[in-house]
């Protein structure tokens, strides 16, 4: 996928569902949380530890 | 990214991780998505989309199209955090027996429910007691943990699906999650998980009618589509609405004088109301699930009439249906559970508890005598006022 179609992703994302914004993540310039959960795909444990090192779109969502 | 600088993670907050699996095979997604089925990064809205730098820390939590790649990808960022380093939830691989240790000798809310998320996230089928039993243990302690409320319904749920259910287990996790949602009220991922099951009335959307569409384009494309041991049905699939649909005819009680002879036991039903309780003017789904007696050689008719509920509303209550039919197979028998759902409405002012008079008609054969018979069972079915 390009780089070019990732924000066109994401605004998809968000009319899949829709809330009130903004209450529960961490703010701007502090460390986000680690956590260990599983991949839908395999079932394998992933941490967002994982991806140090590297850039990431944490992306929360819903399929309804 | 394909470049390997960008790394789109997601996460999904649903019950079931096998629908966001079709969904992702439908929109051809190709990042890892991350099932959390019970809250442990206590989200409380999704969508929420928030860029990480390469140290974890959040540079954005509304990242913009227009300037993500000046603001965001192409800058080095210092390792700078203003906080120390957290985490949610249980690591892998899962100390089951430290955490069941430290939530014994503590007996705090807070270790009994990271003992019971690591049994959800980590262990198998057989120990989803266990993790109910730790989340009881979590409310005992602290009352007015909704979290540990809430993760008792997800388990609840779960369990109703597999062949370890416990009768109550549907009317259990809308208990618990209504327990939780009444000590937050805010809590988006709480109030979504409830109207996923509950009445057409106070649905935000269809949540998952979107499921045949996906199967279908999926394929058409020449793949499978992603097998969902438990589909979405009834509730979950229905299309939200402000009044209920006018009824074309007005249909006759079948069994107006009580004449067709009343089930000795050979079928039950359990019936659960979504929401617990429900204020006069809003609405409530009632599911009934009929069961056939365990350990008897009993089977549904299926070339007979399919199974019938009817619903005789009491003054101020407006049902959704009167008569309802539930779907049958076409095999010529069969012996799963049969679920049927109606929504009610209280239109005025109301109290206590309103008893809704119900019935259902089956036609039920016994493998080992060759003999079918047709049967009436009265279900109560009670809707709690708030």
């Amino acid at each position: 996928m390009s780089r070019s179609h990732l924000f066109p992703l994401a605004l998809a994302l968000c009319a899949v569902s829709s809330g009130r914004l903004g209450a529960a993540p961490p703010g701007v310039g502090e460390r986000h949380p680690d956590f260990t959960l599983a991949d839908i795909a395999n079932d394998k444990p992933v941490s967002l530890s994982d991806f140090r090192g590297k850039k990431v779109l944490l992306i929360q969502f819903a399929s309804w | 990214m394909k470049d390997g600088k960008l790394v789109l993670l997601g996460v999904t907050q649903e019950q079931h991780p096998e629908r966001c699996r079709l969904f992702a095979q439908w929109k051809q997604f190709e990042w890892p998505i991350l099932h959390d089925p019970i809250n442990v990064l206590e989200s409380t809205a999704v969508p929420i989309v928030v860029a990480l730098d390469e140290h974890g820390i959040v540079r954005s939590t509304r990242p913009n199209p227009k300037t993500f790649e000046a603001d965001f990808l192409n800058k080095s960022f210092a390792d700078d955090a203003k906080n120390k380093p957290e985490r949610l939830g249980p690591s892998h691989p899962p100390k089951f027996d430290a955490l069941k240790a430290d939530a014994e000798k503590t007996k705090s809310a807070a270790a009994w429910r990271q003992y019971g998320d690591a049994l959800v996230l980590w262990g198998s089928e057989k120990q989803l007691p266990t993790a109910i039993a730790a989340y009881r243990e979590a409310t005992k302690a602290k009352p007015d943990d909704g979290a540990a409320w809430f993760r008792l319904g997800v388990c609840f749920r779960r369990r109703s699906e597999t062949s370890a259910r416990h009768t109550d287990d549907f009317r259990a996790a809308v208990e618990a999650w209504g327990t939780a949602l009444d000590l937050d009220p805010n809590q988006y991922i709480w109030r979504r998980r409830i109207q996923q099951y509950g009445p057409r009335l106070d649905k935000p959307y269809p949540f998952y009618d979107w499921v045949a569409e996906a199967e279908a384009a999926v394929r058409k494309r020449g793949e499978t589509p992603v097998i969902l041991p438990v589909r979405p049905d009834g509730a979950e699939i229905a299309q939200p609405s402000k009044v209920f649909a006018a009824q074309k005819d007005v249909p006759k009680n079948p069994d107006p004088k009580g004449k067709i002879t009343r089930d000795k036991g050979s079928v039950s039903c359990e019936v659960v109301v979504v929401p617990v309780a429900v204020k006069p003017g809003q609405s409530a789904r009632i599911h009934l699930t009929f069961r056939l007696a365990p350990k008897t050689t009993d089977h549904w008719n299926n070339e007979a009439e399919p199974l019938r509920v009817w619903i005789d509303p009491p003054d101020g209550i407006v049902a959704s249906q009167q008569l309802v039919e539930a779907e049958k197979p076409k095999a010529a028998t069969s012996t799963e559970g049969r679920t049927v759902g109606f929504e009610v409405q209280i239109l005025k002012d109301a109290s206590g508890t309103i008893h809704i008079p119900v019935y259902a008609l089956y036609h039920v054969c016994d493998d080992a005598q060759g003999q079918c018979r047709f049967r009436r069972l009265d279900v109560s079915v009670q809707l709690k006022v708030k």
